[in-house]
């Protein structure tokens, strides 16, 4: 496979201005595949605009090194470098029109007249905003901004666009619509595209890979599908999504299953990760809400007898009606607390539980997984 | 029961003082019409000396202090080389300084507009060891009295010239030379805190878009820095040739033989004595200020750049 983009042990640090000394980005490495969709996720002041405006050219790494289509970046200011950007805010020059913006790209390479006129018609056609074409930038809607900068930068036809949280504006229905838009539109013109989101479901959503940023450091790259299932730490367990960390202790462990102890009488079988760092000791069990099952304490349920089960006995301390479902706290033994999600759905039989009451949660080993901390 | 009574009782205990209240809006209507007065006494305050000019400018009699009717006849004058009974007036010198006005004007509103704009954009867009320094001495000619600086360039002139002599013998005098150094040199702050105040509300973004879609540094500036800042400068430029085309201090102390401006021509009349001409000349050079003022103001204002 080849790769776009390749970032090797950069290190950023600021060395003037208001973030002066401030480690921003922290040995980041990455390899990003041609074609792909790859999301920068973490917080805000994780590092990943940094990160983005390195690969830009608008800042330059402090070490390490930056390749794109294995050209060493150092020293390539940002207009020689075969990446566009869409800023938060769009940046659509003001004083000019759409079609002006569009085509200043073009201008730049010398291109114009009837060919760069119809390449830019070609990149509104493509972001479904022909008609706009001689409006000012202050004259449109922010949904409309953000598709001309989309033109504007698509236009270029570079190697690898950079979006910077680019419906980080736009309201919640828009950013729907404008998730699904990107992503067609990423797969029709195979363009590789970096997106940097703050939004775990944006990012969810539209990216192959997501790479998530804590602190200027990458803690886990992957699909959307491994970063939910097996987050390495507790940091991207948390910050994807909601979790429940159960406390125990890792006693053995045999054929990839574990054995970790929450209090006395009460063990579970966990999926031990390949090249876990610990053989026994204190660990963390992060499991979905929305995994666990409940059912009332009693109640002879018909997963009693399916091989890898875990069932076990606490108590009901809270639930939440919040729509889609209900959300329940039970206490479980070793003193743990933890969140079951039902789904609200009319074609099951609804249980009404008391609160305090005794409840049996269960979840299946291949929800389960283990930290070493 | 008794915890109701304590309930009751605390309600009674809100006692409204009825005069109190009365006194606070009496008080609040008189603030009211204060505040609706202070700025018409503000700005007769500001511009009555102003509207006396100008209305004596059009006084049928010769006197400053009785309003007889109105008349364009000192406007004529003017025009034609008449200026009462005094000596020493005709159109032609009138004329002759108002070129020399417009030469110096137009000579330093160009060079500080360039100068300036140039400080206006390493001070918004770069970092360099003093730039602090450079930050706060910017408002030093806004601040300091015109005096110091008209006799502060006629002593630095003066020490100038004479050191060129003593290394090669000739003299320099002043001339429009020295007049359009000195005013360059009060206006650049000018033009420069005008522009600066654009950059700093110019969203940095435009100029990384630029070079993100392929301008290098001058294509930047060409066709996205300098567009959009230019309001800023154009106003900064008026600022600056109004500030030139009405200096009298500093012009005063740094002029040569045959460089009289408007100013110092009338200043020149005024000595004579004050007639009405010099009303009509001068509501003519406030009316060209006030206009060229007003445009400036008018750019700085317009546009959003966010």
């Amino acid at each position: 496979m080849a790769y776009d983009i390749r970032l090797k042990n950069v290190v950023k640090v600021f060395s003037s201005g208001k973030h002066k000394g401030v480690v921003a980005v922290d040995n980041v490495s990455l390899d990003i595949e041609d074609g792909e969709f790859f999301a920068l996720l973490g917080p805000s002041g994780c590092g990943k605009t940094t990160t983005l405006r390195m690969i830009a050219g608008f800042e330059q790494p402090t070490e390490g090194s930056i390749l794109i289509r294995d050209e060493p970046m150092e020293h390539v200011p940002p207009f020689h470098r075969p990446v566009n950007t869409v800023f938060q805010d769009y940046a659509l020059f003001p004083h000019m029109t759409v079609l002006q913006n569009i085509m200043f790209g073009l201008k730049m390479e010398g291109l114009s007249g009837d060919a760069a006129k119809q390449r830019a018609y070609e990149a509104l056609e493509l972001v479904r905003l022909p008609e706009v074409a001689n409006r000012r930038p202050s004259q449109m809607s922010g949904g409309q901004q953000q598709r001309v900068a989309l033109a504007r930068a698509l236009v270029k036809r570079p190697a690898v666009l950079l979006l910077d949280e680019p419906l980080g504006a736009l309201d919640l229905k828009l950013r729907k619509q404008m998730q699904y838009e990107l992503k067609s539109m990423q797969q029709q013109v195979g363009i590789t595209f970096i997106y940097v989101t703050h939004d775990q479901e944006e990012a969810m959503t539209m990216a192959d890979r997501i790479a998530v940023m804590s602190e200027g450091r990458v803690l886990q790259v992957g699909s959307p599908r491994d970063i939910y299932e097996q987050p390495q730490s507790r940091f991207v367990a948390d910050f994807i999504g909601e979790t429940n960390f159960i406390s125990g202790t890792l006693e053995s462990h045999d054929n990839g299953v574990g054995h970790v102890r929450l209090a006395q009488d009460t063990v579970v079988d966990v999926q031990m990760p390949k090249n876990f760092s610990l053989s026994s000791g204190a660990v963390t069990i992060p499991i979905r809400p929305e995994r666990i099952g409940l059912l009332p304490n009693g109640n002879d349920s018909p997963f009693h007898n399916m091989e890898d089960i875990t069932i076990l006995t606490g108590h009901l301390l809270d639930s939440q009606y919040i729509g889609t479902d209900t959300r329940y706290t039970v206490k479980i033994p070793g003193d743990n607390e933890i969140v079951v999600r039902i789904q609200n759905v009319d074609y099951l039989e609804t249980v009404d539980f008391e609160i305090g009451q005794e409840v049996q949660v269960f979840w299946s080993l291949k929800s389960t997984h283990v930290l070493d901390h | 029961m008794a915890a109701d009574a304590k309930v009751k009782n605390h309600v009674q205990d809100i006692y409204v003082d009825e005069n109190a209240v009365r006194r606070d809006m009496l008080l609040r209507r008189i603030g009211k019409i204060g505040l609706y007065f202070n700025p018409i006494f503000a700005y007769f305050f500001l511009w009555s000396p102003i509207l006396v000019l100008v209305i004596f400018s059009f006084n049928r009699s010769r006197s400053v202090s009785t309003f007889t009717g109105f008349t364009l006849r000192w406007y004529n004058n003017i025009f034609n080389g008449v200026m009462g009974t005094e000596v020493g007036f005709s159109t032609q010198n009138m004329l002759l300084a108002l070129r020399n006005s417009m030469i110096v004007s137009f000579s330093a509103t160009i060079i500080a507009t360039i100068i300036g704009t140039m400080i206006a954009m390493s001070l918004s867009r770069s970092n360099f060891p003093g730039k602090r320094i450079l930050d706060a001495v910017l408002f030093l000619p806004v601040v300091i009295p015109e005096i110091t600086q008209g006799i502060s360039l006629a002593i630095f002139f003066n020490v100038l010239f004479g050191w060129w002599q003593s290394l090669t013998g000739q003299r320099i005098f002043p001339g429009f030379h020295t007049i359009i150094i000195a005013h360059v040199a009060f206006n650049i702050s000018y033009v420069a805190i005008v522009v600066r105040a654009r950059m700093a509300n110019m969203n940095p973004r435009f100029e990384e878009a630029a070079r993100d879609l392929g301008a290098n540094e001058w294509q930047t500036f060409r066709y996205v820095t300098f567009p959009l800042i230019l309001p800023g400068v154009v106003a900064g430029g008026l600022l600056a040739f109004t500030l030139s085309l009405d200096d009298f201090v500093v012009t005063f102390f740094n002029s040569g033989v045959g460089t009289t401006t408007l100013p110092v021509f009338v200043y020149g009349l005024l000595k004579l004595s004050i007639t009405p001409e010099i009303n009509a000349i001068s509501t003519i050079l406030m009316v060209i200020s006030t206009v060229l003022i007003g445009i400036s103001m008018l750019l700085q204002g317009r546009t959003a750049l966010r």
